[in-house]
């Protein structure tokens, strides 16, 4: 046996051993069937439903011109990602008549002002690529016509 | 080259029919190369920080909550609590975008055929299923629970502490499993010109932007910017939010009974019966204590009250007692909480009957309420009417 067979070794027992402690602990104390439920469902919805999605987006948005579609990928990614953690405070569930001060924001309007925020970011972003490529190929000399820049230039750089 | 038994390594393959070519092929279809190993590696370094520090603060949680009988916590640094929960949530909410990534990263392996080489690689994949179903199980129902949500049928706290150990010890699996190559990819310098950071800063940045409106609710020079937030400090009677009214709790006839006294029992000299006026003529103390929750949010106010120590030394306690303080509560699992020797002798532990310069609001306890530095809210008990000495 060599040193990286025993720290496999010792992964896997140590691994196993916090495995069986926490599953002795929800079948003790957590309604298994309930929980079984959520932990295999969210795996399943999660690969099965939400993965999917972000593939069909991922299409989607391979129709867009190459120049914007990073942008547009990674604005959509980070709204993505905010308005998940969000959905629960936006759907309100957890408010109690009587724990005013519990969700007490409102959180709709917030979510599409970050959500906002975040394309003012992608746009700014846009217009800036656009600017230094438009900058780029002016200082390169030429327009449309006159597609490959004089050696002299170049070597000037 | 680790040498396994043969029973594990041998191919599982030929029992099973063979199945046609667009079932087979299926992760070669994937055309983004951002599905790739260092990506991948880079995502679970993340992530694996981000578990292991929510690992380790909800331990506290639940130790400063649970304390075994060997164990006591100091009652200083007063923000400890604070900061440990703080973390917890905030690294939580973090993982959110890093878990996504990692998993879409990742995901052509999902459909890899055949499903198992081995019945080591079989095993090695059952644990993989256990990660992250564990992973997404804590992340959803803790992003419920704050958001309290409580759509899943099962107590929260027990089934998140449980859960908590087992995607430890399948983590603890996936990253022997993942070390050596993990090493070598994040050990060396690509030269295929993909742009992996910007992807990477692209996921860290939707991290950034869960963190950066969440964490105002804990660091509350920042409260304004907690737009996305379930609480806000300043927002609830007298500027402190509130987790359990008395409404709620059935106690608004009790706690506003002007025959409400505070009775110190048990090993005590002399068994007290204070009175409001009784307790508004011993010397008033003020100290500025957070309340901290579970739940990631914490407040800080400046109370007014009397000190728990002047308190028992009145009735004439030992030193090494424990105290239980008991609210007018008639159920609940945080009617009651334990106050130990460090907390108790703390000057700035406080039965309360003031915060911000006004009485307490019914909902903050009123008449009286425990206030103590690091030390769990929900151990903040409201509505106090006993001290039973132990």
């Amino acid at each position: 046996m060599n040193a990286r067979t025993l720290t496999h070794a010792a992964a896997y027992a140590g691994g196993l051993a916090l495995i069986g402690y926490g599953l002795s602990g929800i079948v003790a104390d957590v309604p298994v069937g309930r929980w079984a439920a959520w932990f295999a469902g969210a795996a399943v919805l999660h690969d099965g439903v939400l993965v999917p999605a972000v593939l069909v987006a991922g299409a989607v948005t391979g129709w867009i011109p190459v120049a914007y579609r990073r942008v547009l990928r990674g604005a959509l990614l980070v709204a993505a990602c905010v308005t998940a953690v969000a959905i629960p405070l936006v759907l309100g569930y957890g408010r109690r008549p009587d724990v005013p001060s519990q969700l007490p924001l409102p959180y709709g309007r917030n979510l599409a002002i970050v959500v906002g925020v975040i394309g003012a970011v992608a746009v700014a972003v846009l217009a800036a690529q656009m600017i230094t490529r438009r900058r780029r190929r002016d200082a390169a000399g030429g327009g449309a016509h006159r597609a490959v820049p004089p050696p002299k230039r170049e070597r000037g750089k | 080259m680790v040498r396994r038994p043969a029973l594990l390594t041998r191919p599982l393959r030929g029992r099973l029919p063979e199945p046609p070519a667009a079932l087979t092929t299926l992760p070669e279809r994937f055309t983004s190369r951002l599905h790739d190993e260092r990506v991948a590696a880079w995502l679970g370094i993340a992530l694996g920080a981000c578990f292991l520090v929510a690992f380790c603060t909800g331990l506290v949680s639940h130790l400063m909550q649970n304390p075994p009988n060997w164990m006591t916590w100091p009652s200083r640094p007063v923000n400890l609590y604070r900061v440990t929960q703080g973390l917890h949530v905030m690294t939580g909410l973090a993982a959110v975008p890093l878990l996504l990534a990692k998993l879409w990263t990742v995901y052509p392996r999902l459909l890899q055929w055949p499903p198992a080489r081995s019945a080591g690689h079989a095993v090695e994949r059952l644990l993989v299923f256990v990660l992250v179903g564990g992973s997404l199980f804590q992340l959803v129902t803790g992003v419920m629970n704050i958001d309290y949500w409580y759509a899943f049928r099962f107590f929260f706290t027990t089934a998140h502490y449980w859960t908590a150990y087992i995607i430890i010890g399948a983590l603890l699996i996936h990253v022997a499993n993942e070390w050596a190559k993990t090493r070598r990819t994040v050990m060396t310098r690509p030269a295929d010109g993909l742009r992996r950071r910007t992807f990477l800063l692209t996921v860290f940045g939707a991290s950034g932007v869960v963190v950066a409106t969440t964490v105002g609710e804990t660091v509350s020079p920042l409260a304004r910017l907690a737009v996305l937030a379930p609480r806000r400090p300043g927002i609830g009677p007298q500027g402190l939010p509130v987790n359990k009214s008395a409404a709620g709790s059935g106690v608004t006839a009790l706690a506003r009974d002007p025959g409400w006294r505070l009775t110190v029992t048990g090993r005590v000299r002399r068994e007290l019966t204070l009175s409001l006026a009784q307790l508004q003529a011993m010397p008033m103390r003020t100290a500025r204590l957070p309340i901290a929750c579970v739940e990631g949010w914490s407040a800080e106010a400046t109370w007014q009250g009397v000190r728990l120590r002047d308190v028992l030394r009145m009735a004439g306690v030992d030193d090494d007692a424990d105290v239980r303080v008991e609210s007018l509560e008639r159920y609940g699992l945080y009617r009651t909480s334990e106050v130990r020797p460090p907390h108790w002798h703390d000057p700035l532990t406080l039965l309360a009957l003031r915060v911000n310069g006004e009485p307490l609001d019914l909902d903050h306890g009123y008449p009286c309420r425990l206030i103590a530095p690091n030390r769990p809210g929900v151990m903040q008990t409201k509505w106090v009417e006993r001290l039973v000495v132990r």
